[in-house]
């Protein structure tokens, strides 16, 4: 199978680029998938936190674009999933370390070792970005149910349609269904119809994704919580997979039953 | 000897003039003049004028695709060189002798032409436009010196500037600007209007705070009525109609 090169970004920050990486990458690797995360957010590095392999890296991005370190050197293999890799960001530099080119030529290098690489962008939509934007075949855009974020979303879709990038999927991330259902939030029939763009998954606002970051040790490792089977549900649908989502805000039953997040 | 690649805005849409020499020097110039400047060209429609130049249907294509990459459309190719007519011809281009241009062609700037009264402008003939069948995206401005016509919505922080008139099959919720040259006759139509800010010829109407149109989303078209831009539902301008 061809490696599937997929960046995640948002152009807003703090919409959970970071958090759906890393989840989406365990989510995949939980799935049978050899898959590598890597953090292009050079500078501010953070995916290693939220995957709490902080302490185990010993050479990053810039390290292999410079020359220090062979590809397989960079690597960090994930605690709990043993077909799941981090190639961490450098913390000491800044986005100019490297270029597009680079990022080009790094994932050549990895392409054919592994079924799915997820690049974490950074926020904002200049050279970090294109840094990440760079090598990606697919694009997985982050939004928040508001305004602020969707308008950004919209932005950086205007960009990559613009170059003709055409396999582009959209995360609506931190969803708060009891405000959705009072008028207080943007539903995700609102976010879809201002965006025009194909649905991979929506991610409730949930307190257990916050502590697991917090303890370095992303929800989806987790089985049997509804955030743990939202990321899962996305993997699936990335797969291909058949996973029906279910009209919103309809009827009684609970919400997460209806978007297939359940227990059920 | 003159710059081997010149862009003018004029009345028909943009004038590309190509001069003799290498082509692929010339094609790295207009790249360069297309990345600096695309965003002010987008929506326009291309006459190419090639002077005694010729170019191979290759070449030609190669052009087409460049100006498509800004969003802009190869329209008519300039050219009294046997090959270069038929090569133009074969791909469905307009093809115009050189004298038939020079009479009329007077490119001026689009800047120059704003600062002109009403009367200076020319009436548009109500053939030239541009079709976008799509959604509008934040960032994205789209500028022709004809009518405007969206098949989708123009989202926040989009902006549409229309030589003519703007009408937009979807809701409106970017910045519209109609009659752009000074056209105080253009109007702007939306099916749902929530627009950040219209503006017709010179003037600019900001909708009041909290009047969103989202309470009763109608079609409703925008024009300059005693001094003023008002937005009427669509079917109350049709008198007779209503």
């Amino acid at each position: 199978m061809a490696t599937r090169v997929i960046t995640i970004t948002s152009g807003k920050g703090g919409v959970g680029k970071t958090t759906t990486t890393a989840n989406l990458g365990v989510a995949l690797a939980k799935l049978g998938k050899r898959v590598v995360v890597v953090d292009t957010d050079i500078g501010l590095r953070n995916l290693d936190v939220i995957m709490g392999l902080q302490n185990r890296i010993v050479y990053d991005v810039v390290d292999l674009v410079e020359g220090r370190c062979r590809v397989r050197q960079a690597l960090i293999r994930d605690r709990h999933e043993d077909e799941l890799y981090l190639l961490p960001a450098a913390q000491s530099r800044d986005k100019t370390a490297v270029s597009p080119q680079d990022m080009e030529r790094i994932m050549e290098q990895l392409r054919g070792e592994c079924d799915f690489i997820l690049v974490d962008s950074p926020a904002g939509i200049e050279l970090g970005f294109r840094n990440a934007v760079a090598p990606a075949d697919e694009f997985i855009l982050v939004t928040t149910p508001d305004p602020a974020s969707v308008q950004d979303v919209d932005r950086v879709l205007g960009i990559l349609e613009s170059e003709g990038q055409e396999r582009l999927h959209l995360v609506i991330n931190r969803l708060r269904p009891d405000l959705v259902r009072r008028n207080k939030m943007m539903s995700p029939e609102d976010i879809l119809r201002a965006l025009v763009v194909p649905l991979l998954g929506i991610v409730p606002e949930a307190e257990e994704i916050l502590v697991a970051n917090a303890n370095g040790n992303p929800v989806a490792h987790g089985d049997g919580q509804m955030a743990s089977k939202a990321y899962t549900n996305m993997a699936r649908r990335l797969l291909g997979q058949d996973v029906p989502f279910i009209p919103l805000l309809e009827g009684r039953r609970s919400l997460w039953t209806r978007l297939g997040l359940g227990s059920s | 000897m003159s710059e081997p690649i010149s862009i003018k805005g004029t009345r028909e849409g943009l004038t590309v003039t190509m001069g003799a020499g290498d082509l692929s020097p010339i094609m790295d110039d207009l790249r360069d003049r297309l990345q600096t400047q695309g965003a002010f060209f987008r929506g326009g429609q291309i006459a190419l004028h090639l002077r005694h130049r010729g170019l191979s249907e290759a070449a030609l294509r190669q052009l087409g695709e460049l100006f498509h990459e800004y969003d802009m459309v190869l329209r008519t190719v300039v050219s009294d060189d046997h090959m270069t007519r038929n090569a133009a011809a074969g791909m469905g281009l307009r093809v115009v002798e050189p004298s038939e241009t020079e009479a009329r062609e007077i490119p001026r700037p689009i800047t120059q032409r704003v600062r002109q009264t009403r009367r200076a402008v020319p009436s548009l003939d109500g053939s030239k436009g541009v079709l976008l069948r799509h959604v509008v995206r934040s960032g994205q401005i789209i500028r022709h010196t004809g009518h405007i016509v969206v098949f989708g919505d123009v989202n926040p922080g989009a902006e549409l500037i229309a030589g003519g008139d703007i009408i937009i099959w979807g809701r409106l919720f970017g910045i519209a600007h109609a009659g752009s040259m000074g056209d105080h006759s253009a109007v702007i139509c939306a099916l749902r209007m929530s627009p950040l800010q219209l503006r017709i010829g010179n003037y600019i109407a900001r909708p009041g705070e909290g009047d969103d149109g989202s309470s009763n989303p109608m079609p409703e078209v925008a024009a300059v009525r005693d001094e003023a831009i008002v937005v009427e539902p669509w079917y109350t301008t049709h008198s007779g109609a209503s």
